[in-house]
Protein backbone atom coordinates (compact mmCIF):
# COMPACT_ATOMS: atom_id res chain seq x y z
CA UNK A 1 0.00 0.00 0.00
CA UNK A 2 1.24 3.61 -1.16
CA UNK A 3 -0.73 6.29 0.52
CA UNK A 4 -0.03 9.87 0.84
CA UNK A 5 -1.86 11.98 3.24
CA UNK A 6 -2.02 16.03 2.81
CA UNK A 7 1.80 16.05 2.12
CA UNK A 8 3.02 19.65 1.67
CA UNK A 9 6.79 20.76 0.07
CA UNK A 10 8.28 23.74 -0.25
CA UNK A 11 11.88 24.97 -1.28
CA UNK A 12 12.39 28.20 0.48
CA UNK A 13 9.81 30.32 -0.63
CA UNK A 14 8.85 28.02 -3.51
CA UNK A 15 5.86 26.04 -2.96
CA UNK A 16 6.29 22.69 -4.33
CA UNK A 17 3.18 19.97 -2.85
CA UNK A 18 0.18 21.92 -1.04
CA UNK A 19 -1.74 19.16 0.54
CA UNK A 20 -1.48 16.39 -1.77
CA UNK A 21 -3.29 12.91 -0.66
CA UNK A 22 -3.68 10.20 -2.93
CA UNK A 23 -4.08 6.08 -2.56
CA UNK A 24 -1.94 4.53 -5.09
CA UNK A 25 -3.91 1.20 -6.39
CA UNK A 26 -1.16 -1.83 -6.55
CA UNK A 27 -0.67 -3.81 -9.64
CA UNK A 28 -1.80 -1.30 -11.73
CA UNK A 29 -0.34 1.28 -13.60
CA UNK A 30 -0.97 4.70 -12.22
CA UNK A 31 0.71 8.21 -14.07
CA UNK A 32 1.10 11.28 -12.85
CA UNK A 33 0.68 14.02 -15.30
CA UNK A 34 1.03 18.06 -15.04
CA UNK A 35 3.09 20.69 -16.74
CA UNK A 36 6.67 21.41 -15.63
CA UNK A 37 6.97 22.40 -12.17
CA UNK A 38 3.90 20.93 -10.48
CA UNK A 39 5.96 18.60 -8.24
CA UNK A 40 5.72 15.61 -10.54
CA UNK A 41 9.31 14.72 -9.66
CA UNK A 42 9.11 15.60 -5.86
CA UNK A 43 6.42 13.15 -5.39
CA UNK A 44 8.20 10.20 -6.75
CA UNK A 45 11.23 11.49 -4.68
CA UNK A 46 8.87 11.41 -1.62
CA UNK A 47 7.81 8.11 -2.39
CA UNK A 48 11.16 6.55 -2.15
CA UNK A 49 12.34 8.71 0.76
CA UNK A 50 15.00 10.91 -1.29
CA UNK A 51 13.52 13.60 0.32
CA UNK A 52 10.80 14.17 3.66
CA UNK A 53 7.53 15.97 3.22
CA UNK A 54 7.44 19.01 5.38
CA UNK A 55 4.31 18.14 6.40
CA UNK A 56 1.35 15.29 6.05
CA UNK A 57 2.23 11.68 5.91
CA UNK A 58 3.67 9.51 3.18
CA UNK A 59 3.39 5.50 4.10
CA UNK A 60 4.56 2.99 1.59
CA UNK A 61 4.15 -0.86 2.55
CA UNK A 62 3.03 0.47 6.15
CA UNK A 63 6.55 2.48 6.65
CA UNK A 64 5.91 6.40 7.21
CA UNK A 65 8.86 7.36 4.92
CA UNK A 66 9.55 10.75 6.49
CA UNK A 67 10.12 9.29 9.99
CA UNK A 68 11.59 6.30 8.98
CA UNK A 69 15.51 5.64 9.82
CA UNK A 70 17.86 5.05 7.40
CA UNK A 71 17.92 1.13 7.96
CA UNK A 72 13.64 1.32 7.54
CA UNK A 73 14.19 3.23 4.35
CA UNK A 74 16.68 0.75 2.54
CA UNK A 75 14.31 -1.96 3.58
CA UNK A 76 11.37 0.11 2.05
CA UNK A 77 13.21 0.69 -0.97
CA UNK A 78 14.33 -2.85 -1.89
CA UNK A 79 10.58 -3.55 -2.73
CA UNK A 80 11.29 -0.65 -5.58
CA UNK A 81 13.15 -0.31 -8.56
CA UNK A 82 12.84 2.67 -10.71
CA UNK A 83 14.12 3.78 -13.45
CA UNK A 84 15.53 7.40 -14.47
CA UNK A 85 15.17 10.18 -16.51
CA UNK A 86 18.49 9.37 -18.08
CA UNK A 87 18.78 6.15 -16.65
CA UNK A 88 21.23 7.49 -13.99
CA UNK A 89 24.05 4.43 -15.40
CA UNK A 90 27.26 4.45 -13.88
CA UNK A 91 29.40 5.75 -16.83
CA UNK A 92 32.65 3.02 -15.07
CA UNK A 93 30.66 0.58 -15.75
CA UNK A 94 29.75 -1.92 -19.00
CA UNK A 95 25.53 -2.51 -19.63
CA UNK A 96 25.99 -5.69 -17.79
CA UNK A 97 27.81 -4.60 -14.71
CA UNK A 98 25.08 -1.46 -14.14
CA UNK A 99 22.30 -3.94 -14.60
CA UNK A 100 24.18 -6.29 -12.11
CA UNK A 101 25.02 -3.58 -9.44
CA UNK A 102 21.71 -4.30 -7.56
CA UNK A 103 22.18 -8.06 -7.52
CA UNK A 104 26.30 -7.47 -6.60
CA UNK A 105 24.79 -6.24 -3.30
CA UNK A 106 20.84 -7.44 -2.22
CA UNK A 107 21.56 -11.09 -3.80
CA UNK A 108 24.65 -12.09 -2.15
CA UNK A 109 22.90 -15.99 -2.32
CA UNK A 110 23.80 -16.20 -5.83
CA UNK A 111 26.45 -16.98 -7.85
CA UNK A 112 28.62 -14.88 -10.66
CA UNK A 113 26.98 -17.77 -13.34
CA UNK A 114 23.47 -17.23 -12.14
CA UNK A 115 23.71 -13.38 -12.02
CA UNK A 116 25.14 -13.22 -15.36
CA UNK A 117 22.18 -15.01 -16.85
CA UNK A 118 19.64 -12.80 -14.69
CA UNK A 119 21.45 -9.84 -16.29
CA UNK A 120 20.93 -11.51 -19.81
CA UNK A 121 17.19 -11.81 -19.08
CA UNK A 122 16.85 -8.99 -18.27
CA UNK A 123 18.25 -7.61 -21.09
CA UNK A 124 16.37 -9.64 -23.52
CA UNK A 125 13.31 -8.96 -21.60
CA UNK A 126 13.93 -5.16 -22.50
CA UNK A 127 15.55 -5.93 -25.96
CA UNK A 128 18.79 -5.27 -25.74
CA UNK A 129 20.62 -8.97 -25.69
CA UNK A 130 23.46 -7.62 -27.63
CA UNK A 131 24.58 -4.68 -25.47
CA UNK A 132 25.54 -6.55 -22.53
CA UNK A 133 29.93 -5.60 -22.58
CA UNK A 134 28.78 -2.16 -24.06
CA UNK A 135 30.49 0.71 -21.89
CA UNK A 136 27.26 3.08 -21.13
CA UNK A 137 28.96 5.85 -22.82
CA UNK A 138 28.31 4.21 -26.17
CA UNK A 139 24.40 4.13 -25.65
CA UNK A 140 21.80 6.16 -27.15
CA UNK A 141 19.15 7.77 -24.92
CA UNK A 142 16.29 5.06 -25.59
CA UNK A 143 19.07 2.55 -25.26
CA UNK A 144 19.78 3.80 -21.38
CA UNK A 145 16.31 4.22 -20.58
CA UNK A 146 16.27 0.39 -21.44
CA UNK A 147 19.28 -0.61 -19.25
CA UNK A 148 17.88 1.81 -17.05
CA UNK A 149 14.57 -0.25 -16.81
CA UNK A 150 16.38 -3.55 -16.82
CA UNK A 151 18.48 -2.33 -13.42
CA UNK A 152 15.41 -1.27 -11.94
CA UNK A 153 13.48 -4.87 -12.29
CA UNK A 154 16.66 -7.45 -12.04
CA UNK A 155 15.60 -7.58 -8.16
CA UNK A 156 12.22 -8.35 -8.74
CA UNK A 157 10.98 -5.19 -7.32
CA UNK A 158 6.71 -5.00 -6.43
CA UNK A 159 6.97 -1.49 -7.28
CA UNK A 160 8.94 0.24 -10.84
CA UNK A 161 9.06 4.38 -10.92
CA UNK A 162 8.98 5.99 -13.49
CA UNK A 163 10.73 9.44 -13.88
CA UNK A 164 9.66 11.11 -17.37
CA UNK A 165 10.44 7.34 -19.31
CA UNK A 166 9.47 9.16 -22.79
CA UNK A 167 11.24 12.59 -22.42
CA UNK A 168 13.83 13.31 -24.76
CA UNK A 169 12.80 10.39 -27.13
CA UNK A 170 12.37 10.74 -30.85
CA UNK A 171 8.61 9.51 -30.97
CA UNK A 172 9.30 6.03 -32.32
CA UNK A 173 11.52 5.49 -29.45
CA UNK A 174 9.01 6.56 -26.99
CA UNK A 175 6.66 4.03 -28.17
CA UNK A 176 9.12 1.38 -28.07
CA UNK A 177 8.95 2.09 -24.62
CA UNK A 178 5.53 2.68 -23.86
CA UNK A 179 5.93 -0.67 -25.52
CA UNK A 180 7.91 -1.93 -23.56
CA UNK A 181 5.80 -0.73 -20.60
CA UNK A 182 2.97 -2.61 -21.33
CA UNK A 183 4.86 -6.00 -22.09
CA UNK A 184 6.34 -6.07 -18.86
CA UNK A 185 3.37 -5.14 -17.00
CA UNK A 186 1.42 -8.33 -18.59
CA UNK A 187 4.53 -10.37 -17.32
CA UNK A 188 5.63 -9.18 -13.75
CA UNK A 189 2.18 -7.86 -12.29
CA UNK A 190 4.12 -5.39 -10.74
CA UNK A 191 2.81 -1.40 -9.30
CA UNK A 192 4.19 1.07 -12.05
CA UNK A 193 3.75 4.58 -11.31
CA UNK A 194 5.20 6.80 -14.20
CA UNK A 195 5.75 10.74 -13.47
CA UNK A 196 5.25 12.05 -17.05
CA UNK A 197 3.76 14.95 -19.13
CA UNK A 198 3.74 13.03 -22.26
CA UNK A 199 -0.06 12.55 -22.92
CA UNK A 200 -0.47 9.97 -25.74
CA UNK A 201 1.94 7.67 -23.90
CA UNK A 202 0.73 8.15 -20.80
CA UNK A 203 -3.08 7.34 -22.09
CA UNK A 204 -1.47 4.82 -23.65
CA UNK A 205 0.07 2.44 -20.81
CA UNK A 206 -1.85 3.56 -17.61
CA UNK A 207 -5.05 2.09 -15.92
CA UNK A 208 -5.42 5.44 -13.46
CA UNK A 209 -4.07 9.23 -13.92
CA UNK A 210 -3.76 11.77 -11.84
CA UNK A 211 -3.22 15.22 -12.43
CA UNK A 212 -1.45 18.06 -10.78
CA UNK A 213 -1.54 21.54 -11.03
CA UNK A 214 0.56 23.81 -9.05
CA UNK A 215 1.05 21.85 -6.32
CA UNK A 216 -2.59 20.02 -6.06
CA UNK A 217 -3.89 17.19 -6.76
CA UNK A 218 -6.84 18.59 -9.08
CA UNK A 219 -7.97 14.80 -10.44
CA UNK A 220 -7.18 11.13 -9.66
CA UNK A 221 -9.15 8.14 -11.31
CA UNK A 222 -9.22 5.45 -13.54
CA UNK A 223 -7.87 6.68 -17.42
CA UNK A 224 -11.20 5.90 -18.84
CA UNK A 225 -12.65 8.58 -16.38
CA UNK A 226 -9.83 11.28 -16.35
CA UNK A 227 -10.18 11.58 -20.83
CA UNK A 228 -13.97 12.51 -20.44
CA UNK A 229 -13.60 14.60 -17.13
CA UNK A 230 -14.91 18.51 -17.62
CA UNK A 231 -11.91 20.03 -15.38
CA UNK A 232 -11.20 22.76 -17.57
CA UNK A 233 -7.54 22.62 -16.42
CA UNK A 234 -7.27 18.86 -17.47
CA UNK A 235 -9.40 19.45 -20.47
CA UNK A 236 -6.98 22.34 -21.77
CA UNK A 237 -3.71 19.62 -20.90
CA UNK A 238 -5.05 16.98 -22.71
CA UNK A 239 -6.14 19.35 -25.28
CA UNK A 240 -2.68 20.93 -25.83
CA UNK A 241 -1.54 17.07 -26.39
CA UNK A 242 -3.96 15.25 -28.39
CA UNK A 243 -7.03 16.42 -30.07
CA UNK A 244 -9.28 16.15 -27.90
CA UNK A 245 -12.67 15.72 -27.53
CA UNK A 246 -12.68 14.51 -31.06
CA UNK A 247 -9.79 12.24 -31.35
CA UNK A 248 -9.80 11.43 -27.35
CA UNK A 249 -11.57 7.87 -27.82
CA UNK A 250 -9.21 6.86 -30.90
CA UNK A 251 -6.11 8.56 -28.67
CA UNK A 252 -7.31 6.38 -25.78
CA UNK A 253 -9.11 3.18 -27.33
CA UNK A 254 -6.75 2.21 -30.01
CA UNK A 255 -3.64 3.37 -29.34
CA UNK A 256 -0.67 1.09 -31.18
CA UNK A 257 1.48 -0.07 -28.20
CA UNK A 258 -1.74 -1.01 -26.53
CA UNK A 259 -2.92 -2.98 -29.47
CA UNK A 260 0.68 -4.34 -29.79
CA UNK A 261 0.91 -5.71 -26.19
CA UNK A 262 -2.63 -7.33 -26.37
CA UNK B 1 25.30 31.88 9.16
CA UNK B 2 26.12 30.41 5.70
CA UNK B 3 29.35 29.27 7.21
CA UNK B 4 27.71 28.19 10.48
CA UNK B 5 25.52 26.09 8.25
CA UNK B 6 28.23 24.87 6.13
CA UNK B 7 30.20 23.70 9.36
CA UNK B 8 26.63 21.66 10.66
CA UNK B 9 26.29 20.18 7.21
CA UNK B 10 29.18 18.79 7.06
CA UNK B 11 29.17 17.42 10.53
CA UNK B 12 26.07 15.59 9.85
CA UNK B 13 27.33 14.64 6.75
CA UNK B 14 30.51 12.50 8.77
CA UNK B 15 28.13 11.65 10.78
CA UNK B 16 26.09 9.69 7.80
CA UNK B 17 28.91 8.92 6.97
CA UNK B 18 30.51 6.90 10.05
CA UNK B 19 27.18 5.20 10.41
CA UNK B 20 26.68 3.93 6.99
CA UNK B 21 30.12 2.62 7.19
CA UNK B 22 30.21 1.33 11.03
CA UNK B 23 31.11 -2.45 10.85
CA UNK B 24 30.83 -3.05 7.33
CA UNK B 25 33.85 -4.04 5.00
CA UNK B 26 34.58 -1.64 2.49
CA UNK B 27 34.41 -2.18 -1.28
CA UNK B 28 37.75 -3.86 -1.59
CA UNK B 29 37.85 -3.59 -5.32
CA UNK B 30 36.91 0.54 -5.50
CA UNK B 31 39.47 0.63 -2.09
CA UNK B 32 42.67 -0.79 -4.35
CA UNK B 33 41.43 1.69 -7.56
CA UNK B 34 41.31 4.75 -4.92
CA UNK B 35 44.74 4.11 -3.27
CA UNK B 36 46.18 3.33 -6.84
CA UNK B 37 44.45 6.78 -8.06
CA UNK B 38 45.90 8.93 -5.19
CA UNK B 39 49.43 7.24 -4.87
CA UNK B 40 50.55 6.31 -8.09
CA UNK B 41 48.80 9.06 -9.86
CA UNK B 42 49.81 11.84 -7.68
CA UNK B 43 53.18 10.28 -7.15
CA UNK B 44 55.32 12.11 -10.54
CA UNK B 45 54.02 15.83 -9.52
CA UNK B 46 54.47 15.60 -5.88
CA UNK B 47 58.30 14.30 -6.49
CA UNK B 48 58.87 16.91 -8.88
CA UNK B 49 57.73 19.44 -6.60
CA UNK B 50 59.76 18.08 -3.30
CA UNK B 51 62.39 18.07 -4.97
CA UNK B 52 62.43 22.09 -6.23
CA UNK B 53 61.03 22.66 -2.83
CA UNK B 54 64.30 20.86 -1.45
CA UNK B 55 66.23 22.85 -3.49
CA UNK B 56 65.13 26.67 -2.75
CA UNK B 57 65.33 25.69 0.99
CA UNK B 58 68.71 24.55 1.07
CA UNK B 59 69.55 28.17 -0.99
CA UNK B 60 67.19 30.48 1.15
CA UNK B 61 68.42 28.56 4.60
CA UNK B 62 72.11 29.76 3.10
CA UNK B 63 71.21 33.17 2.23
CA UNK B 64 70.06 33.53 5.66
CA UNK B 65 72.55 31.51 7.70
CA UNK B 66 75.17 32.92 5.51
CA UNK B 67 75.61 36.66 6.67
CA UNK B 68 76.30 35.54 9.95
CA UNK B 69 78.63 32.89 9.29
CA UNK B 70 76.23 29.87 10.19
CA UNK B 71 75.65 28.65 6.87
CA UNK B 72 76.95 25.03 8.23
CA UNK B 73 73.18 25.20 10.10
CA UNK B 74 71.29 24.52 6.63
CA UNK B 75 70.95 21.22 7.31
CA UNK B 76 69.02 21.98 10.61
CA UNK B 77 66.92 24.30 8.41
CA UNK B 78 65.99 21.79 6.70
CA UNK B 79 65.32 19.28 9.32
CA UNK B 80 63.30 21.97 11.30
CA UNK B 81 61.20 23.13 7.90
CA UNK B 82 61.04 20.66 5.63
CA UNK B 83 60.94 17.49 7.64
CA UNK B 84 58.68 18.98 10.09
CA UNK B 85 56.63 20.98 8.02
CA UNK B 86 56.43 21.18 4.02
CA UNK B 87 56.15 17.53 3.56
CA UNK B 88 53.43 16.95 4.87
CA UNK B 89 51.88 19.88 3.66
CA UNK B 90 52.64 20.67 0.16
CA UNK B 91 52.11 16.53 0.04
CA UNK B 92 48.79 17.57 1.35
CA UNK B 93 48.51 20.43 -0.77
CA UNK B 94 49.42 17.94 -4.30
CA UNK B 95 46.53 16.00 -2.87
CA UNK B 96 44.14 17.82 -2.67
CA UNK B 97 44.74 19.72 -5.91
CA UNK B 98 45.02 16.72 -8.10
CA UNK B 99 43.00 13.34 -5.55
CA UNK B 100 40.44 16.30 -3.85
CA UNK B 101 39.50 17.78 -6.72
CA UNK B 102 39.00 14.73 -8.84
CA UNK B 103 36.86 13.05 -5.90
CA UNK B 104 34.73 16.30 -5.77
CA UNK B 105 34.18 16.29 -9.41
CA UNK B 106 33.07 12.89 -9.69
CA UNK B 107 30.77 12.74 -7.05
CA UNK B 108 29.43 16.37 -8.27
CA UNK B 109 28.90 14.57 -11.99
CA UNK B 110 27.21 11.88 -10.00
CA UNK B 111 24.79 13.80 -8.18
CA UNK B 112 23.94 15.93 -11.01
CA UNK B 113 22.96 12.61 -13.43
CA UNK B 114 21.19 11.36 -10.48
CA UNK B 115 23.42 8.18 -9.96
CA UNK B 116 23.65 9.22 -6.03
CA UNK B 117 19.86 8.83 -5.99
CA UNK B 118 20.14 6.07 -7.95
CA UNK B 119 22.14 4.37 -5.47
CA UNK B 120 19.98 5.39 -2.55
CA UNK B 121 17.38 3.96 -4.22
CA UNK B 122 18.66 0.66 -5.02
CA UNK B 123 19.58 0.73 -1.34
CA UNK B 124 22.94 1.16 -1.34
CA UNK B 125 24.15 3.71 1.14
CA UNK B 126 25.85 6.62 -0.99
CA UNK B 127 28.23 7.19 1.64
CA UNK B 128 29.34 3.48 2.09
CA UNK B 129 29.99 3.53 -1.04
CA UNK B 130 31.39 6.12 -2.55
CA UNK B 131 33.43 7.92 0.66
CA UNK B 132 34.97 4.92 1.97
CA UNK B 133 37.33 3.52 -0.15
CA UNK B 134 38.37 7.10 -1.14
CA UNK B 135 38.73 7.77 2.44
CA UNK B 136 40.87 3.82 3.17
CA UNK B 137 42.91 4.76 0.05
CA UNK B 138 43.81 8.23 0.77
CA UNK B 139 44.65 7.28 4.62
CA UNK B 140 46.03 4.21 3.30
CA UNK B 141 48.59 6.49 0.71
CA UNK B 142 49.18 9.99 2.23
CA UNK B 143 51.98 8.38 4.59
CA UNK B 144 53.68 6.73 2.71
CA UNK B 145 53.88 9.70 0.02
CA UNK B 146 54.62 11.51 2.88
CA UNK B 147 57.71 10.30 3.76
CA UNK B 148 59.13 10.01 0.10
CA UNK B 149 58.55 13.33 -0.19
CA UNK B 150 60.58 14.46 2.82
CA UNK B 151 63.31 11.74 1.77
CA UNK B 152 63.22 13.23 -1.80
CA UNK B 153 62.89 16.97 -0.37
CA UNK B 154 65.99 16.28 1.70
CA UNK B 155 67.85 14.69 -0.81
CA UNK B 156 67.16 17.53 -2.96
CA UNK B 157 68.14 19.74 -0.53
CA UNK B 158 71.57 18.12 0.18
CA UNK B 159 72.25 17.82 -3.14
CA UNK B 160 72.24 21.56 -3.64
CA UNK B 161 73.42 22.19 -0.45
CA UNK B 162 76.77 20.39 -1.77
CA UNK B 163 76.99 20.93 -5.32
CA UNK B 164 75.68 24.48 -5.98
CA UNK B 165 76.16 26.03 -2.34
CA UNK B 166 79.64 24.27 -2.29
CA UNK B 167 78.88 23.67 1.76
CA UNK B 168 80.29 20.69 3.64
CA UNK B 169 77.77 17.36 3.46
CA UNK B 170 78.88 15.54 6.67
CA UNK B 171 78.20 19.11 8.43
CA UNK B 172 74.77 19.16 6.57
CA UNK B 173 74.40 15.96 8.03
CA UNK B 174 75.17 16.34 11.18
CA UNK B 175 72.89 19.09 12.04
CA UNK B 176 70.43 18.05 9.92
CA UNK B 177 70.26 14.64 12.42
CA UNK B 178 70.88 17.26 15.20
CA UNK B 179 67.54 18.72 14.85
CA UNK B 180 65.50 15.68 13.82
CA UNK B 181 64.32 12.55 15.76
CA UNK B 182 62.29 9.70 14.43
CA UNK B 183 59.51 11.67 16.74
CA UNK B 184 59.66 14.22 13.97
CA UNK B 185 58.59 11.56 11.21
CA UNK B 186 55.85 9.93 13.32
CA UNK B 187 54.47 13.08 13.58
CA UNK B 188 55.01 13.84 10.18
CA UNK B 189 52.85 10.65 9.49
CA UNK B 190 49.96 11.38 11.82
CA UNK B 191 49.80 14.84 9.86
CA UNK B 192 49.95 13.06 6.84
CA UNK B 193 46.63 10.60 8.13
CA UNK B 194 44.75 14.03 9.30
CA UNK B 195 45.31 15.88 6.14
CA UNK B 196 44.33 12.99 4.09
CA UNK B 197 41.26 11.95 6.12
CA UNK B 198 40.14 15.52 6.00
CA UNK B 199 40.79 16.18 2.45
CA UNK B 200 38.54 13.33 1.47
CA UNK B 201 35.48 14.68 3.51
CA UNK B 202 35.95 17.80 2.51
CA UNK B 203 36.26 16.74 -1.38
CA UNK B 204 33.77 14.42 -1.12
CA UNK B 205 31.29 16.93 1.01
CA UNK B 206 31.50 19.14 -1.40
CA UNK B 207 31.07 16.86 -4.25
CA UNK B 208 27.86 15.21 -2.48
CA UNK B 209 25.71 18.75 -2.53
CA UNK B 210 27.05 20.25 -5.32
CA UNK B 211 23.65 21.33 -7.41
CA UNK B 212 23.23 23.69 -10.59
CA UNK B 213 24.72 21.10 -13.32
CA UNK B 214 27.83 21.94 -15.28
CA UNK B 215 28.32 25.21 -13.32
CA UNK B 216 27.79 23.33 -9.94
CA UNK B 217 30.18 20.82 -10.94
CA UNK B 218 32.78 23.74 -10.87
CA UNK B 219 31.94 25.36 -8.31
CA UNK B 220 32.02 22.32 -5.91
CA UNK B 221 35.83 21.38 -7.35
CA UNK B 222 36.80 24.50 -6.47
CA UNK B 223 35.61 24.78 -3.00
CA UNK B 224 37.12 21.58 -2.60
CA UNK B 225 40.30 22.37 -3.06
CA UNK B 226 40.68 26.13 -1.83
CA UNK B 227 39.12 24.58 1.83
CA UNK B 228 41.34 21.52 1.77
CA UNK B 229 44.05 23.50 1.58
CA UNK B 230 43.11 25.84 3.92
CA UNK B 231 41.57 24.18 6.61
CA UNK B 232 45.01 21.83 6.19
CA UNK B 233 47.55 24.90 6.87
CA UNK B 234 45.26 25.63 9.93
CA UNK B 235 44.81 22.42 11.39
CA UNK B 236 48.86 21.83 10.47
CA UNK B 237 49.58 24.68 13.02
CA UNK B 238 47.42 23.60 16.13
CA UNK B 239 49.49 20.24 15.49
CA UNK B 240 52.67 21.81 15.32
CA UNK B 241 51.44 24.28 18.02
CA UNK B 242 50.51 21.30 20.15
CA UNK B 243 53.61 18.84 19.51
CA UNK B 244 56.68 21.82 19.18
CA UNK B 245 55.36 24.49 20.93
Amino acid sequence: MIELKDVTKSFGELHVLRGVSLTLPMRQTTAIIGPSGAGKSVLLKLLVGLIRADAGEVRCFGTDMGRADDDELYAVRRRFGMLFQDGALFDNLTVAENIEFPLIHHRRDLKPKERRERVLAALEQVGLPELADRPTGRLSGGQRKRVGLARAIITEPEVVLFDEPNSGLDPVTSDAIDSLILTMKAKLGVTFIIISHDIVGTLNVADNIGMLYEGRLIQFGPTEEIVQAPNPILRRFLQRNVSLPDAAHEAYALPAARQRAM
Amino acid sequence: MSWLGSIGRFGLFCLAFFRASAGRAPPLGATIEQAYRVGVQSLPVLMLISTFVGTNLSIQGYNAFQPIGGQGLVGMFVALAGVRELAPIISASIIAAKAGTEMASQIAVMRVRDQIDALEVMAVSPHWFLITPRLLGIVIVMPALTMLSTFVMVAASYAAAVWQLDLNGATFLEFLLLASAPMDLVISLCKALCFGALICMISCFNGFFSEGGAEGVGAATNRAVVMSAVLCVILNYFISEAVYG
